[in-house]
């Protein structure tokens, strides 16, 4: 799923959001990051924006609307796949089975205890709201620091754990190396500067990620130079003349 | 000439105006050389004294100590004098995440997002920087030992409370009626091909 389309005709779409307030790109761009939450996103509220924004006398009124409805779908589909149930695999391996009613019942019921409790939580919070203590902050001596032994053992866990590796059962072979990405960008790049959209147009996922890394990978040696005219723009690849 | 020693009143009132933090009573006791006893006659005095309806300064009892806050009653002038707005108000999801660390915690992540039925990683990510949430050691039964949520001291002051027993019980917050009803809907033959209702989206 991408919003590349939404790149450019919107760069002027600012919205107002209880948990976002900016340009809309930049919305797209944090929830593509995972910095926030779809679900925390008002898409009703979004789409109204937008249309109280609209300008249909605008020369790209189409362009905008195109845009816009492109990116509002996407969100709806991710949103939509966010809020079903995930599937938890079994530990041997075998997809979950469905749940029984009775279980269904009782995490429904699990599920509206806490709701009530929010929403006490909501009341609680709202009550206590406008109580400010003391600005003064007394900076900790360093001779006296407490240091709680569990934080210590939770540090150093998260420092010498070994993270757990992700599941690659659903990914097929890698077929393709960077180095024969690079030798692909490298020649293209002989006819002068290729855009990465043209350049992976005829790629699957697995090739255009390893493209992207190939790319990366040039740049950092300097051989080739990105251009990105702005967040989540066109992306431009350019050969580096070496010194002469 | 000697001077004379500070009442129990004054010696509290000095040590509090300048924490950010509630401070223990023992805390308090320690700080300023009184007995237990002189320091809980003396918070009792001060209470009256900085109580909503007498002063712009109060003092409230919550997350286990005493903690000197202004009056929410002239919260507004004091928005305008340090030319902030008061933070924005957490959203429905971040509140049934507190909800869950404060009920079923300590708990994991994955946990929370089983409760909710939805992935909950950016919303505990958010109340983490917020200081309302905090890792509280590990699932070390699980694999790769996750780290296990709890609520925070922040959490008790921002909700008002001395401690958590002072939440209502879990229980009492939804009616055995409305349970039953939840599950005649989930198990009554003409419901099964019915979708349970899920989190509601804002």
């Amino acid at each position: 799923m991408t919003f590349e389309s939404a790149g450019r005709s919107l760069a002027d779409f600012t919205v107002e959001l209880d948990v976002y307030s900016g340009p809309y790109e930049w919305l797209l761009a944090l929830i593509l990051k995972d910095e926030l939450e779809i679900f925390e996103v008002p898409l009703r509220e979004l789409v109204g924006l937008y249309a109280g924004s609209r300008d249909p006398e605008s020369p790209n009124a189409l362009d905008r609307d195109t845009d816009f409805a492109g990116s509002a779908a996407a969100l709806i589909l991710l949103k939509s796949r966010t809020l079903s149930p995930a599937v938890e695999p079994e530990a041997d391996g075998e997809d979950a089975v469905a749940a029984s009613p009775e279980e269904l019942a009782e995490r429904l019921q699990e599920y509206l205890k806490v709701r009530r409790a929010a929403e006490d939580l909501r009341g609680r919070f709202a009550r206590a709201a406008g109580h400010y203590p003391s600005a003064h902050v007394v900076p900790p001596k360093p001779g006296r620091l407490r240091v709680a032994e569990d934080r210590v053992a939770l540090a150093a866990r998260r420092t010498f754990s070994r993270l757990l590796e992700p599941p690659v059962r659903h990914l097929g072979p890698i077929t393709v190396t960077v180095q024969e990405l690079v030798g692909l960008i490298r020649a293209s790049l002989l006819r002068g500067p290729v855009s990465f959209e043209d350049l992976t147009r005829n790629m699957d996922r697995l090739r255009s990620a390893v493209a992207f890394a190939a790319a990366l990978s040039l740049a950092q040696e300097g051989g080739v130079r990105l251009l990105q005219p702005e967040p989540l723009g066109a992306l431009t690849l350019e050969l580096v003349e070496p010194p002469r | 000439m000697s001077e004379r020693a500070p009442a129990p009143e004054h010696l509290l009132e000095a040590v509090l105006l300048v924490s950010a933090r509630p401070i223990r009573p023992a805390d308090l006791a320690s700080a300023t050389g009184l007995p237990p006893e002189a320091v809980e006659t003396a918070l009792a005095n001060l209470s009256e004294r900085y109580s909503p309806e007498t002063s712009g300064v109060v003092l409230r009892a919550v997350a286990g100590g005493y903690l000197f806050s202004t009056n929410p009653a002239c919260s507004v002038a004091v928005e305008r004098f340090r030319e902030e707005a008061r933070p924005a108000p957490l959203s429905g999801a971040a509140h049934e995440v507190l909800a869950c660390a404060l009920y079923l915690g300590p708990l994991t992540r994955g946990a929370v997002s089983r409760v909710r039925g939805v992935n909950s990683d950016a919303v505990v990510r958010n109340l983490l920087e917020r200081n309302l949430l905090a890792e509280a050691g590990a699932d070390r039964d699980a694999p790769g030992a996750p780290a296990l949520l709890a609520v925070t001291d922040e959490f008790l002051a921002a909700t008002d409370v001395a401690s958590r027993e002072d939440f209502p019980p879990l229980d009492s917050l939804v009616s055995r009626e409305e349970l039953d009803r939840v599950r005649e809907r989930l198990t009554s033959p003409e419901a099964t091909s019915e979708a349970p209702a899920g989190p509601e989206t804002t």
